[in-house]
């Protein structure tokens, strides 16, 4: 675990490189380039905000609010899996060909979702008042969380880039999976509108502790604004996140030199 | 490091693939494979316990037939494989020009090419800045070094990739047969900038196919064949060396298509 912080200080300016690199691919050739990053999430509000509480009369004030506070780190979770998994075979070509420590790959790809979820918080400072709600100094509590959800995501990458490297299956398996997970997690929906009993999915869905966090400094819960998680809740998080890190990245490590040979 | 002079040792290295005649890429194939019971995966050793030194200063040419070792010999020195046996040690920075432009990235512009590539030799952002200027004039892109580089001629890149690999001044230059792409003149000027290279006490790894330089450039060559080291020694007497050996093969008709092309990768 040393290792791999040492690593990422040292390789910080190729890490940082291959991220910013990996954006400006993803935004070539659009006409509004990193401009979509923010639109996005305004759109995808417009969007749901009508389906859901227009067309299916969910009864959640503050709908836009309520979900994006959520949706937005979901989605920096789910993409930087996408593009985790890719990262190692993507680079495959560099990895043939030069030494260069594996780890930045995966790395890279979470940083690069990093700087796409910090841009598309920007609309939501917008929305924010827009819907008539106001910001609490429970954000504050923000960087807490991030932190939670990105050792998280970090382990999770890690797992999955070296997977994708053995099996290319993987990137598809994880699209199916990470859409199912998406549903049987309280993102667009509140804990209490899921089945009752089916609620113990909840308990045993490491990201939902975290995402919790996220939902409760932004927007509250039981129509109180503004509140902070219990001390449980934001341990569970945490515990959550190094489990998935020493898992992720001590498999990685396991199979790294073998890396070369399979990409 | 028991001697300062030295620069590379290799000791009894072997590099060893899996050789999978079907790898099973995706789970279907994996699922199937099970059920019948087979692995079909062999182990190939691509470079058989090959041990030699090269002195700080000196430069080095291998030759051998394709699939002889050359490459992987390369990768396993810059420490692209680990070897499965055996020991390398490097003293220096090393920078491997083992294909062209390894780590350029089509979308990205030359300059944007050459803050990456730095950074993954191992140089710091602010170093591949202050040599950004002399890389672009030594591989005369000119105004191109603003365009992606998917748009240059296989000439280009291959100065580019040059140009970077060079200036960044490493103590070790590893290089694969490369120097073949660009034009008369560009290819003197490389040859010429190794000369000085070599002058100034670096080390260089050279793999090549061409007589004329092994013998103009280098000190001494390396012959590999099928792996196994056949002789480490004066250019000259490698080249008759190697003659025999492939007037020997020849005369035996023994393809060995599979080692060739495995060994390739």
């Amino acid at each position: 675990m040393i290792e791999l912080l040492r690593d990422t200080y040292r390789y910080r300016e190729l890490i940082w490189a291959l991220a910013l690199k990996e954006l400006k691919i993803r935004y070539k050739r659009s006409f509004l380039g990193f401009l979509w990053a923010l639109l996005n999430p305004l759109l995808l509000m417009v969007v749901l905000t009508v389906v859901f509480s227009k067309i299916l009369q969910a009864n959640i004030p503050h709908y836009a609010v309520f979900m994006l506070c959520v949706l937005l780190p979901w989605t920096f979770f789910a993409q930087s899996l996408a593009y985790g998994a890719e990262s190692l075979v993507g680079n495959g070509e560099l990895i043939k060909k030069v030494r260069v420590p594996k780890a930045v790959f995966p790395v890279a790809a979470v940083v690069s979702n990093m700087i796409n979820l910090i841009l598309s918080f920007i609309p939501l400072l917008l929305i924010v008042p827009a819907s008539g709600m106001s910001f609490f100094w429970t954000w504050l509590y923000l960087p807490v969380p991030l932190l939670a959800l990105t050792i998280f995501t970090l382990g999770a990458a890690f797992f999955f880039a070296t997977a994708n490297v053995y099996y290319r299956d993987i990137a598809h398996i994880l699209q199916v999976v990470l859409n199912v997970w998406f549903y049987v997690t309280p993102i667009i929906y509140q804990e209490d509108q899921f089945p009752a009993e089916y609620r113990w999915v909840f308990k045993l869905n490491p990201v939902v502790y975290v995402l919790h966090g996220f939902r409760l400094s932004i927007y509250g819960a039981n129509g109180q604004y503004g509140l902070l998680p219990e001390f449980r809740s934001i341990l569970a998080s945490f515990v959550c996140g190094f489990a998935s890190l020493i898992i992720g990245f001590s498999i990685f490590r396991k199979y790294q030199d073998q890396f070369v040979f399979y990409v | 490091m028991h001697s300062d002079s030295i620069a590379i040792a290799v000791e009894n290295v072997t590099q060893r693939y899996r050789v999978i005649q079907e790898r099973p890429d995706t789970l279907r194939e994996l699922f199937t494979r099970f059920f019948r019971h087979q692995a079909e995966v062999y182990e190939f050793e691509a470079v058989r316990n090959v041990s030699f030194t090269v002195s700080r200063g000196e430069m080095v040419g291998i030759i051998g037939r394709n699939g002889s070792g050359k490459s992987t010999l390369l990768k396993v020195v810059a420490g692209v494989y680990r070897p499965s046996a055996g020991k390398v040690r490097v003293a220096g920075t090393i920078a491997p020009l083992i294909e062209l432009g390894a780590g350029f990235h089509g979308e990205l512009t030359g300059r944007e090419n050459i803050l990456i590539n730095g950074l993954i030799l191992g140089y710091s952002k602010a170093e591949m800045i202050a040599r950004e200027q002399k890389i672009i004039e030594f591989s005369e892109i000119g105004d191109f070094i603003d365009v992606p580089v998917k748009q240059y001629s296989s000439g280009m890149y291959m100065r580019l990739a040059f140009a970077v690999a060079t200036e960044v001044d490493p103590d070790i230059l590893l290089i694969d047969e490369i120097l073949a792409v660009g034009d008369f003149a560009f290819q003197q000027k490389c040859k010429e900038r190794l000369r000085s290279f070599r002058e100034r006490g670096k080390t260089i790894l050279f793999v090549t196919h061409s007589a004329d330089d092994l013998v103009t450039l280098c000190d001494r060559a390396i012959l590999l064949d099928q792996g196994v080291m056949m002789f480490d020694g004066p250019p000259k007497k490698a080249l008759e060396t190697y003659e025999a050996l492939v007037a020997a093969q020849s005369a035996g008709a023994e393809p060995g298509s599979l080692v060739d092309t495995a060994a390739q990768r």
